[in-house]
């Protein structure tokens, strides 16, 4: 019998026998590692999450070439989900770049205890940390707080040592930061920024009930916990103060969120339900943004960060009425601050090949002159301490933002610290519980105060096994 | 003689070779992989993976306060899924191949209209699909210009938690229906026309003919648009993550995007090991579910 090779010539059999062996090592060459490192002496590449950045950081880049000879590639990845995984599988394929920016005092500890950032400690003295404004001078150090959150095995930063550092701050700001449309707000008779949580409620009630279409607020709730912590937390503070805040989150009874004051808190939390952006829970971040930018929302609900992006989609900074989420009259703290803090950092991988470099730039991003530049290109808060010439680098909404960082150490909420809480608390979980209670009213505040003791109940009794 | 027969052999073997490399890579070397990651607490990076045996299954389905009781919630919402999906996409498809295999003209123009949500379902149409449930939406337009603007939701289809996890099933049908069309029409067109004759001799109807002769005929077809749309309503997880992220709230989260969440958005928190022992639970459900399904079929067929 004739096997259907038989009918090919030699030369024929030899060439598909070859193509099929190459064929059959392709699967196992593309198993093999890529190549390490990134860049050569004189180039750099850098990856953010802040689409806003890149062109201030293009322009810092274009200086730091005239001075240093080095060339920075500065390449954008979003949204922060799609980022994370990015980042995630090039560090599986070693392709990741030699400085990356992060999430600060978080996402850094992470990618330090994985060995994705390198440990740049030894590397930032005195003279590099001096550059930066007091309260974010140690932002991505490994603190004795930050240490003890580590050593849970299960911990997202578990093998952490203190006294390490994975960043150094770029970005500074907070979030709870309320924005209003100041032609929305005038058009309802609204020109001053609330004193209090009341009479927030009431102008939120003056914007809809003079365009109920339009007249709400927009808040990017498809991310779980933008309604947990950019609106019931700061609340909270004020209503309750630090130490009955903090023990909402704590083991007694008696004053969590199943309590007399958590159920206080999220009563208060509840009366803004009438006033929400239809469909805002359905939004991601950058939508609900580009929904008030639209003025599909009056008011809109973010961080310091947030005004590069309305200016991103064509709004103008100048009418933007900015404050901090306000508390409650008579509550504790009537008038909250919000604590600045990092919130963006600078990383250097542990694949760079030449991270001398890679630091070269990141102190050179912390240059008074050009941190400057970057505020005004960026529309954002650097963590760089620009001193009297703050407001005018800034502008006038994001320099009224800043306002909200003064107050005194009692009265200022700090979302940067969390060691209160449960080892393990997972936030979206405890948000999902939230917007049962408000947009999508499911819940009453009784039912969605039990719900969220029960679940931090759950992560109090799986540390402390 | 036997040089030319170990040649050819060996020929024979390596042109084999590529494909049984691939599946020994990608197939049981994964798979094994994944398999023993479930006995493990590791983030994808750690140098070493710390052994927990059976813990991750124990604290997925009944032990761990912090991670059953949402994944007790996803499999309500995915049994829903699971059973409204296959029912619905029959209930669509079956009737649309009836009407197209009938059609006297452009049977070809419509079976390829009809095959549209198909060849373009990707994230760009599951993006459209959320601009038209939107509050200021099309479907809410539509009904109110149609004067039924009671039945137009304020916060949006997938804003609403009454609405959302329907609507997510109703785009997930409109996913389906068109291999599920196709399928039946295969079948339609592979039924003896002397059978359908000697039905009409015998005085049934158009609506007698399909549900006494036609259907029954068909039900293999029925068994696999079945089995395949249950196995992608239990691991499928793309539309929701896109759509709705397993909100509002929590109200649609799915066992698939769970797992999903569980793997890559827990910012490298040492949660691989649950999320890959989640993937093997669902296995052993899609593998239960294929099982039922082929005793069904056996005794109906």
């Amino acid at each position: 019998m004739r096997t259907p090779f038989a009918r090919f010539t030699p030369k024929t059999r030899f060439a598909a026998v070859t193509v099929a062996t190459v064929l059959s090592l392709t699967p196992l060459a593309a198993c093999g590692g890529g190549s390490s490192g990134s860049g050569d002496a004189k180039s750099l590449t850098m990856w953010t999450f802040k689409q806003s950045h890149v062109a201030a950081l293009k322009n810092a880049a274009a200086q730091f070439k005239k001075q240093t000879g080095i060339t920075v590639t500065v390449q954008a990845y979003g949204p922060d989900d799609a980022y994370t995984t990015k980042v995630q599988a090039a560090a599986k394929t070693h392709d990741l770049p030699d400085v990356l920016e992060v999430h600060a005092d978080g996402e850094d500890f992470a990618l330090g205890a994985t060995g994705i950032a390198r440990d740049i400690s030894k590397e930032v003295g005195a003279d590099w940390s001096g550059l930066y404004q007091k309260g974010v001078q140690t932002s991505g150090t490994v603190t004795p707080a930050h240490y003890k959150e580590s050593i849970p095995s299960d911990s997202k930063t578990h093998g952490v040592k203190e006294g390490q550092r994975f960043s150094v701050p770029l970005t500074s700001g907070t979030f709870g930061i309320v924005m209003g449309n100041k032609k929305m707000l005038a058009a309802a008779g609204i020109t001053a920024p609330p004193a209090s949580y009341e009479e927030f409620l009431a102008d939120l009630k003056a914007t809809t009930a003079k365009d109920p279409g339009n007249g709400g607020v927009s808040l990017g709730l498809k991310v779980k916990a933008t309604g947990l912590t950019w609106g019931l937390q700061p609340l909270a503070f004020g209503e309750l103060g630090k130490e009955k805040y903090q023990a909402l989150w704590g083991q007694d009874a008696s004053a969590d969120f199943a309590s007399p004051d958590g159920q206080k808190v999220l009563g208060l939390y509840a009366q803004m339900q009438p006033y929400w952006m239809p469909g805002t829970q359905t939004l991601d971040i950058d939508a609900a943004d580009q929904a008030f930018a639209q003025g599909k929302s009056a008011w809109d609900i973010g961080g310091t960060f947030t005004l590069a992006f309305l200016q991103q989609n064509g709004m103008n900074p100048e009418d933007v009425m900015a404050f901090g989420f306000p508390g409650p009259q008579a509550g504790a703290v009537p008038k909250p601050a919000l604590a600045p803090l990092a919130l963006t950092g600078l990383s250097v991988s542990a694949t760079s090949s030449h991270p001398e470099n890679a630091e070269k730039w990141m102190k050179f991003l912390a240059q008074p002159a050009v941190a400057s530049q970057f505020a005004k290109d960026a529309t954002e808060v650097p963590s760089t301490e620009l001193g009297a010439d703050a407001a005018s680098v800034m502008g006038a909404t994001l320099a009224d933002m800043t306002k909200a960082f003064e107050g005194a150490p009692e009265n200022t909420y700090d979302p940067n610290v969390n060691d209160f809480r449960p080892p393990g608390y997972d936030q979206d979980s405890m948000a999902e519980i939230l917007a049962d209670l408000t947009p999508l009213k499911q819940k009453s505040p009784e039912a969605t105060g039990k719900a969220m003791a029960k679940l931090n109940n759950n992560f109090w009794a799986t540390a402390n096994k | 003689m036997l040089r030319r027969r170990t040649y050819e052999a060996v020929s024979g073997y390596l042109f084999v070779a590529p494909a049984v490399v691939l599946f020994a890579v990608m197939g049981l070397y994964t798979v094994g992989y994944g398999f023993l990651l479930s006995f493990a607490r590791w983030n994808g990076f750690a140098p070493h993976w710390d052994w927990v045996g059976l813990q991750n299954y124990k604290d997925l389905l009944w032990q761990n306060p912090a991670y059953a009781p949402r994944l007790h919630h996803a499999a309500i919402h995915t049994l829903y899924v699971m059973v409204a999906v296959p029912l619905l996409t029959v209930l669509v498809s079956f009737p649309l191949a009836v009407l197209l295999n009938s059609a006297k003209r452009m049977q070809g123009v419509l079976r390829s209209v009809y095959f549209v949500p198909y060849v373009t379902s990707g994230i760009a149409v599951f993006f459209a699909w959320q601009y038209i449930l939107q509050p200021d939406g099309a479907v809410n337009s539509v009904l109110s210009t149609l004067g039924m603007g009671s039945l137009a939701q304020p916060q949006g289809w997938l804003g609403n938690p009454d609405t959302a996890l329907p609507t997510m099933i109703v785009v997930t049908v409109w996913g389906a229906v068109p291999v599920a069309m196709l399928l039946y029409l295969t079948g339609l067109q592979g039924i003896d026309r002397s059978v359908l004759e000697a039905s009409q001799l015998d005085g049934a109807g158009w609506w007698r003919t399909n549900v006494s002769v036609v259907w029954p005929l068909v039900r293999p077809i029925t068994s696999i648009v079945v089995l395949l749309n249950l196995r992608d309503s239990l691991q499928g997880f793309q539309t929701f993550l896109v759509m709705t992220n397993g909100g509002p709230g929590d109200h649609t989260n799915v066992l698939g995007l769970e797992a999903y969440r569980l793997a890559f958005l827990k910012d490298l928190a040492p949660t691989l090991g649950l999320a890959s022992a989640l993937g093997w639970i669902l296995f052993a459900a899609a593998l239960v579910i294929a099982l039922v399904n082929l005793r069904v079929m056996r005794s109906k067929t």
